[in-house]
């Protein structure tokens, strides 16, 4: 069960959400509507925090030393770190500004590298992925028409340790349109980082 | 002695490819590709006019450097361009296939090539574990069973069901069947304990591959002792070796090209992931213990020139007890395809006649 909170920073008073325990897992960019079934999943592997982004309009590498401070403020000291959409700019911001911080960083539909058809919203970011040093896990929905499903390899070709996923049939909401796919990838990643390319689904079908 | 060559298909990257496993699929080069791949049927057919006895292909996936995803493929490729080569399959990563699907194209393929064809059935190296998501806790099981209804549906005449720990499937009734009755030479690839159990006990020849002569040793003699104990006694032929080799002149020479080649492991993988496989994958020679992955290249155990290499596979029958020779000569990522082609006409005219007594 979610309980709502809220945390002062830099004149913003930002809400949030948080369910569950263990490691701290900081979402940035989240609908905070209505709860999502991909949160109530992760919350039972995680401390799952969902926070209001700042708002809009505000250069990334400063969004995302606000996000740093509202993480402080909620007593956190490294977390792993999801981003969706626009927010994904602000969490890689946070990556190299504050890299001990991040234990792993989840990008879901990013688009800080652009929406589809327009241009690179952050130009400044492109050129510095190459030193941003978390485990980086990038998702895309194969049905998402508002991020661009390509700029995938562009992340995974220039942060170091980074891993494109396409989740069959999802569209910009990844963990709403498929909580369980996106939950368990997301949670394996967590807990494994560039191991969760091992599999360790069994097929016994009788023992 | 019988000798097969093992075909690698030779891609000549334009750009140098960094070393890593998997390889970025975006930096393949049609032409190269096509090129590989036309080079190879020429290769294989000098390979044959030079009295080799049999071509190998196998199994390995995401890397240019042995360019046989498919090696079924590849070997129908292959038997549709060379007349007397047998065809060695060495061989479908059974785990991580369709048992039955398997059983099905190799019995097409001994059809196509009109029963030149060998089989090997293995388990596959740690990394091919992430081809298709194979749960590498699940592997040795997987292969045991995949290689036992694999037989099953080559041999069982009516249609029947498998219900395994695996794979179930409720109806098997494959055609065509093999040409080669019950089906084609096979061999269980692998030193492991449970490979020289499984070849023994099914009566099948028994591969190995790249240990030392020590080593691969232990595993043939365990082979022996195994199907001693289930009452028959393989001969040369069951038991083959498969091996790098780097064949000059003079043993001088093969040194020098031994020392320039790389020292690179055939497919490194991240250290993250290589660490967490050491941990999930376990491997043994003949039931001791050995690394799931050795993070260096594959040793070379055949090194000189003629009169030394004779030397060396005379070791090879009485140490090893092979009466098959599985040989890379030169590295697969070699790029020098005039010195393999030198190797290849050099082990023809000088080492082949001289050996067949061995």
């Amino acid at each position: 069960m979610f309980t709502e909170g809220r945390v002062e920073v830099d004149g913003i008073r930002a809400r949030y959400l948080e369910a569950g325990q263990g490691i701290p897992l900081v979402h940035f960019g989240a609908d905070l509507s209505t709860p999502s079934p991909a949160h109530e999943l992760l919350a039972r592997r995680f401390r799952v925090i969902a926070l209001e982004t700042p708002p809009p309009g505000r250069p990334g590498p400063e969004a995302a030393a606000t996000i740093g401070r509202a993480v402080k403020s909620l007593g956190l000291a490294d977390v792993d770190l999801m981003a969706t959409a626009d927010a994904s700019a602000a969490a890689l911001w946070f990556a190299l500004q504050e890299p001990e911080r991040v234990r792993a960083l989840v990008l879901e539909a990013p688009t800080a590298l652009g929406r589809d058809g327009s241009a690179p919203r952050e130009t400044e970011l492109e050129p510095r992925l190459s030193e941003v040093t978390a485990p980086t896990l990038v998702l895309f929905g194969t049905a998402d028409r508002q991020a661009a499903q390509d700029s995938g390899r562009v992340y995974t070709k220039l942060i170091p340790n980074s891993h494109l996923v396409f989740v069959y049939d999802a569209a910009h909401a990844i963990g709403r349109d498929r909580p369980e796919a996106f939950a368990e990838v997301v949670a394996d990643f967590l807990e494994r980082h560039e191991a969760f390319i091992i599999s360790r689904t069994p097929t016994v079908i009788h023992p | 002695m019988k000798v097969s060559f093992f075909e690698t298909v030779r891609y000549l990257a334009p750009e140098p490819l960094r070393p890593e496993w998997p390889v970025p699929s975006g930096a393949y080069d049609r032409e190269a590709g096509a090129q590989a791949y036309q080079a190879m049927i020429e290769r294989l057919q000098l390979v044959e006019e030079l009295g080799f006895d049999w071509v190998s292909v196998s199994e390995h996936h995401y890397s240019p450097r042995i360019l046989t995803p498919n090696p079924l493929l590849a070997a129908a490729f292959i038997a549709a361009h060379v007349k007397k080569l047998t065809i060695a399959v060495l061989g479908p990563i059974v785990p991580q296939s369709n048992p039955v699907r398997v059983a099905e194209e190799l019995a097409m393929l001994d059809t196509f090539c009109q029963g030149r064809l060998v089989v090997g059935l293995l388990r596959g190296t740690t990394n091919e574990y992430l081809t298709y998501d194979l749960n590498p806790t699940e592997a040795r099981g997987r292969t045991d069973e995949g290689m036992e209804l694999i037989l099953k549906a080559w041999t069982e005449p009516q249609p029947f069901a498998w219900q395994g720990r695996h794979f179930q499937f409720r109806t098997v009734s494959i055609w065509p069947r093999p040409l080669q009755q019950p089906y084609p030479t096979t061999y269980a690839l692998g030193t492991s304990k449970e490979s020289c159990e499984f070849a023994a006990s099914h009566r099948l020849g028994c591969g190995v591959s790249y240990g030392s002569w020590e080593s691969t040793a232990r595993a043939t003699r365990y082979y022996r002792e195994q199907c001693a104990r289930h009452g028959w006694e393989p001969r040369p032929d069951d038991i083959l070796y498969r091996a790098n080799m780097i064949l000059a002149n003079t043993d001088t020479e093969a040194q020098e090209i031994f020392d320039k080649q790389s020292k690179q492991a055939p497919f490194p993988l991240r250290a993250g992931v290589r660490e967490a496989l050491m941990t999930l994958d376990s491997r043994n020679v003949a039931g001791v213990a050995r690394p799931a992955i050795v993070n260096a290249a594959l040793p070379t155990t055949f090194i000189g020139g003629p009169d030394t290499i004779i030397e060396q596979i005379q070791r090879c029958r009485d140490e090893i007890g092979a009466g098959v020779i599985d040989l890379s000569l030169t590295s697969p990522s070699s790029r020098d395809m005039g010195l393999l082609t030198r190797s290849l006409e050099l082990f023809g005219t000088k080492v082949l006649p001289r050996i067949r007594g061995i």
